[in-house]
């Protein structure tokens, strides 16, 4: 699988590393009553087959985050984008 | 005081590997080398790139997104740090990274040969031309390659692999035979 790391150009999947779903949300509640909602947060992932929205780090580069959207099922991978030039999520 | 490379008892000079000819490639380590890393801090992208344009004597080497290695052979580390620090307040971070990375030359017609066994980086040289510099692997060790001239290239790589690196490195390059000056 090729990545195409928007400082680098494109290299080889060997040089980042995988960190998980880029998609989910951290809850903002630190009360009792939102156990449920980290418990989801920390440990509970879908395993799609098919598009999927991940967080990469390019450690054996630039050391840059990056979002990837790939396919689980092709390996096509659809976008590769800088968390640092990203809106954070609110 | 006198700083020793890391390779000073490792870099041993001669010939070797494959000895008909000549070498395939020359091996050589840079040093002394006074080595700065330079951040931009926020929004100072632009700024950093004018203030590194305007400097002299010194070798400017993209490392990374707004990151750059500010590299002198002529200049002590503590000169080129102390320079640095003053020129870049409030536009960079400045770390001394001179005791940090060990920087070695490889040059020859063999040379891309070498280094293509390596990193899949294309070294072709419409695609990475002289003054170009890249972050990658080679031999699972991070690498700030940079190409120098035609045939000739830098590798920097941390101190502590230094030793392993140039165990792999010369390995490569024994069956085009090689020099160490």
């Amino acid at each position: 699988m090729l990545i195409p790391c928007p400082h680098c150009g494109t290299r080889p999947v060997e040089e980042f590393t995988f960190l998980g779903d880029a998609t989910v949300t951290r809850p903002t509640s630190l009360e009792p009553s939102s156990m449920d909602a980290w418990m989801d947060y920390v440990y509970l992932r879908d395993n799609p087959r098919g598009d999927y929205t991940e967080y990469v780090h390019h450690s054996g580069g630039c050391r840059a985050w990056l979002v990837v959207k790939r396919n689980t099922d092709t390996h096509e991978v659809d976008s590769a984008v800088a968390t640092k030039t990203m809106k954070a999520k609110t | 005081m006198h700083r020793v490379s890391s390779l000073q008892t490792i870099a041993i000079q001669g010939r070797f590997g494959a000895d008909k000819g000549a070498p395939g490639v020359t091996l050589s380590v840079v040093h002394p080398l006074a080595i700065a890393m330079v951040i931009a801090r926020n929004g100072k992208s632009k700024a950093l790139k004018d203030a590194l344009a305007s400097l002299k004597s010194v070798n400017v080497l993209w490392a990374g997104p707004d990151q750059y290695y500010v590299q002198s052979a002529a200049k002590s580390e503590a000169a080129l740090y102390t320079e640095l620090k003053t020129k870049l307040a409030n536009i960079a971070s400045v770390t001394d990274q001179s005791h940090g990375r060990i920087t070695i030359r490889i040059s020859g017609p063999k040379a891309r040969a070498v280094l293509a066994k390596g990193t899949p980086i294309d070294l072709y040289t419409d695609e990475f031309p002289v003054g170009k510099s890249a972050l990658t692997q080679m031999a699972h060790v991070g690498v700030h390659i940079t190409r120098t001239g035609k045939d000739e290239f830098t590798l920097s790589v941390f101190r502590g692999f230094s030793e392993s690196f140039w165990e792999w490195l010369t390995s490569q390059a024994a069956e085009f035979g090689y020099q160490v000056s």
